[in-house]
């Protein structure tokens, strides 16, 4: 270990814990203005469990200390500012679940570490692609046959009474899978001739198989959310390892003409869909959530009611679905912007992670997490604002529940591993890795 | 492979941009406007934890306040319906009209401009709305309810020294103590309870529409007080055949004669020597055709476009027919404008907006000017006006001892029998009260209309005495 390398990642550690404890102020004075603005007779242990577990971040950023390995120093503090922002929004509006939320992130923080801890080579990976693929497929047939419904069009699997959410899992899966098949394949895809065509039938065909039983089994329990989310991994990954225009193309047509057939099949397609192009049309009905979520926005203004003085317990799952225009009527655009800009920074931070990954597989599963968390908070952030149709799924980091949290810090941790350098090539931080 | 994870990551950065830019839309630009609309429930519960504020006469007469009931607070409304067009409903479920939407944020001191105010609140008074003063007098009001009684139409009497609303009643009305019960019944009602037909009735002005005609006439030279114009019994422009209203023939008269016994004949002749332009404009000039600024919604009526008009067009006019479309508020203006030497007051119903203990915020005496005729004109006008009611259609407006000033107007319309209109102020020396009565398919201006603006000029007249003895 030379000294240059020390100097490096001490600077990096350095500005991750300053970033981190901002962060945590952050989260535990909000907890602090919700507490006094809202319940201020009840008892302050809840806050001090929501605060040790964002404390649990300086826990992983000690273990990236101790390793040695310069991984990235903005993602932790992004997700904990996330986290923080999320824990003070379910303690604002289901004060009943704020331990339960801090239990979520500090089991998240865990798998975090052992992520860290035990996957320091992801080649492995590559091997059991199909396996992955299998597991996912299974996990979702499972949850069609036997899932429960929660609510509203969520499913869940109960396993020993606790009910997670296969979908935020077979995300990972998913990605792993595609990630090792265009690995291998993508230069074949990229060949002339008949090679090309037998690579495609023997390649992509296990992928498209895939997706459109993902994509089926989605769709029947109205899962719009994550069929879209998988789908758009699927499109981004394949573009990223071959860089086919054409299957780009062919995809968002499909993505199209499937679209269309599934809003002329399925009633609760339709439904979404005009809801979101007119919801002033079934304003006391199907039209409310999302009318709700809009007044919200609205009234929040450019710096919002503040924290308990507005009323966000008027949209319906203010604290799943509509974390975000909460947000935005009690923060205003201030708050909701800050959103944006953190997941902006996620975003830039994880496909920077992506570029100077060390090897095309470790690129390519790390661009896979950053299209699925990206993607995932641009669906359900833009859904709840009306920008595009309302399909509820958990906002990275930001929404309760505890399926999300640890599949998006078991994501993180995959990113952080990707992101650290080996000593060869950390020793001139900056430097491009491979091209 | 680097360029395209670049890509990919430049087209997810460039979804977020989007959802940023759509965000200030929403909560910044767009945000004011939506958070306001009355389906948004968070006004009704910010509403509902404020004691609203009262609206109060010109005299402090209370006219509503509120009260609890079944744990809401609800309006009551000292007169009834007889102000509901002006002061509006307030409906939890059909949201706010009148007075009560245009002064809400008032009514609910939501701007906190008021340092003391914020101060007590925070000492743990509940906060209180701030009253609204009007410049109506509840006793002018009655008498317009009253001659409206039964009818179909509208009244606005002002003070044309200020613009000051006197009195503002449209029939039919309706009660907005239960506009929630009736709401179906009232939207569905033919006679359209709901409009007020004091500043959004448009109606043909027939010959109410005269002294402009008359006054762009005299500013354009083409008449004098003494040129003589033939009221023969009919008039042929470009093969129309225009007739007087009751096919009366009064040979060669001077213009203030033609314009007393409302001659139609006489008068196409002084609009074909005037021109569509001047009577446009003069019309423009007094407001017409345009929607008056005003504390409530008001229309705009409908001026024809010169250029369109042809002879037969610009004849129809002349005697306040054709397309022609004004409202009571906007007559009552021109007849104020007389009635102030020629000069526009801007009409408002706001006096002040006072806390609920009284201290003023706001104060408002006039709320701008606007010269419309010079004052030689504009007396020769008044002139003629006093003989309408003196010797000509307008005798059944005459109040003994007090010199009267009127014109009065029957207008053809699609729909049936003639919209009666008059318009008036007096006293015509120095007038105090300018008033504009339209009563629809009622028949002749002269009989129906003139004796119920007569009615409300006498009332009028008598509260200004009250308030000259008792101020």
């Amino acid at each position: 270990m030379t000294a240059a390398r020390l100097a490096g990642t001490l600077t990096l550690r350095a500005r991750e814990r300053g970033l981190l404890v901002g962060a945590l102020a952050l989260g535990a004075l909000g907890l602090a203005a919700v507490h006094l603005a809202l319940y201020p007779q009840d008892s302050w242990r809840p806050i001090v469990v929501g605060t040790v577990a964002l404390a649990g971040f300086l826990v992983v950023h000690a273990a990236l200390c101790a390793s040695g390995h310069g991984a990235d120093e903005v993602l932790l503090p992004v997700a904990a500012g996330l986290s923080a922002v999320g824990l003070v929004m379910v303690y604002r509006l289901r004060p009943d679940y704020l331990v339960r939320q801090a239990g979520w992130i500090a089991l998240g923080l865990v798998a975090l570490l052992v992520v860290l801890g035990t996957l320091r080579d992801l080649r492995w990976v590559r091997r059991y692609a199909y396996l992955f693929a299998v597991l996912g497929l299974m996990l979702l047939l499972a949850t069609v046959l036997v899932g429960v419904e929660r609510n509203g069009a969520r499913q869940w699997l109960l396993l020993g009474g606790v009910a997670v959410e296969p979908g935020e899992v077979v995300k990972l899966l998913l990605v792993a899978f595609f990630a090792g098949v265009l690995t291998d394949a993508r230069g074949l895809l990229t060949l002339p001739g008949p090679r090309r065509w037998r690579a495609e039938v023997g390649r992509l065909g296990p992928m498209l198989l895939c997706c459109v039983g993902a994509l089926l089994l989605l769709v029947f329990q109205r899962d719009l959310g994550l069929a879209m989310l998988y789908y758009g991994i699927f499109i981004a990954m394949l573009y990223v390892a071959t860089g086919r225009g054409d299957y780009v193309v062919l995809g968002l047509a499909a993505f199209l003409v499937g679209a269309a057939v599934c809003y002329h099949l399925f009633g609760h397609v339709r439904v979404r869909v005009d809801v979101w192009a007119n919801p002033w049309a079934s304003a006391s009905t199907g039209g409310y959530q999302i009318l709700q979520g809009l007044y919200g926005l609205a009234t929040g203004g450019v710096v919002g009611t503040g924290l308990g003085a507005g009323h966000p317990d008027l949209m319906p799952a203010a604290y799943t679905d509509m974390i975000f225009p909460a947000i935005g009527e009690e923060l205003g655009a201030a708050g909701t912007f800050c959103v944006v800009a953190l997941y902006l920074l996620l975003i830039g931070r994880m496909f920077r992670i992506a570029a100077r990954a060390p090897g095309a597989f470790e690129s390519l599963i790390a661009a896979g997490l950053a299209t699925a968390l990206g993607l995932q908070a641009f669906i359900i952030l833009g859904g709840s604002t009306r920008l595009i149709p309302l399909t509820g799924i958990p906002a990275p980091f930001l929404t309760y529940g505890g399926s999300a949290a640890v599949s998006n810090f078991v994501a993180l941790g995959l990113l952080l591993g990707v992101s650290r350098r080996p000593p060869a090539a950390a020793e001139v931080r900056g430097a491009p890795a491979h091209r | 492979m680097l360029r395209r994870i670049a890509n990919l990551g430049r087209l997810l950065a460039g979804l977020f941009v989007v959802l940023l830019v759509y965000l200030a839309g929403v909560q910044v630009i767009w945000g004011p406007r939506l958070a306001d609309t009355a389906q948004n429930p968070r006004l009704a519960i910010t509403a509902q934890q404020v004691q609203w504020g009262r609206i109060l006469d010109r005299h402090l007469a209370v006219l509503t306040d509120s009260t609890t009931q079944d744990g809401r607070q609800v309006r009551r409304y000292a007169a009834g319906s007889s102000l509901a067009h002006l002061l509006g409903y307030r409906s939890a479920r059909y949201g706010l009209s009148g007075l009560e939407a245009r002064y809400d944020p008032e009514l609910l001191g939501l701007p906190a401009r008021d340092p003391w105010e914020a101060l007590l609140e925070a000492a743990g008074r509940p906060p209180r709305g701030n009253d609204l003063v009007l410049t109506i007098d509840s006793a002018v009001q009655r008498a317009a309810v009253q001659v409206l009684d039964g009818a179909r139409g509208a009244v606005v009497a002002l003070d044309p020294r200020t613009g000051a609303v006197l009195a503002l009643a449209s029939a039919p009305g309706f009660d907005p103590a239960s506009i929630d019960a009736a709401w179906s019944v009232l939207s569905r009602d033919p006679g359209a309870p709901l409009l007020d037909r004091a500043t959004s009735g448009e109606y043909a002005p027939g010959s109410s529409f005269k002294p402009i005609v008359l006054a762009a006439a005299l500013e354009r030279g083409r008449v004098t007080q003494q040129t003589e114009v033939n009221c023969a019994a009919s008039i042929t422009v470009q093969g129309a055949v225009i007739r007087n209203f009751e096919h009366e023939q009064y040979g060669m008269m001077t213009v203030p004669q033609a314009f007393a016994v409302s001659c139609n004949v006489a008068f196409v002749q002084i609009g074909l020597a005037t021109g569509a332009d001047a009577i446009l404009g003069a019309a423009r000039s007094f407001g017409l055709g345009r929607a008056p600024r005003f504390d409530l919604p008001a229309a705009s009526g409908h001026l024809p476009d010169s250029g369109t008009l042809g002879p037969r067009g610009l004849a129809q006019i002349s005697f306040g027919q054709g397309s022609l479309l004004v409202t009571p508020l906007q007559m009552a203006l021109v007849a104020g404008t007389i009635a102030n030497r020629g000069v526009l007051m801007r009409p408002f119903v706001l006096s002040q907006v006072r806390t609920s203990d009284g201290r003023i915020l706001e104060s408002y005496a006039e709320r701008g000017t606007q010269v419309v005729l010079p004052p030689a004109i504009n007396a020769e006008i008044a002139q003629d006006m006093v003989e309408v009611v003196a010797r000509g259609t307008g005798t059944a407006a005459q109040i003994p001892g007090v010199a009267v000033a009127g014109k009065t107007g029957t207008a053809e319309n699609p729909d049936g029998p003639t919209h009666a209109w008059f318009i008036a102020f007096a006293p015509a020396d120095h007038p105090t009260v300018a008033v504009a009565v339209v009563l629809e398919h009622a028949g002749v201006g002269g009989q129906a209309a003139a004796p119920a603006a007569r009615r409300v000029l006498v009332a009028a007249l008598a509260a200004q005495a009250a308030e000259a003895a008792h101020p």
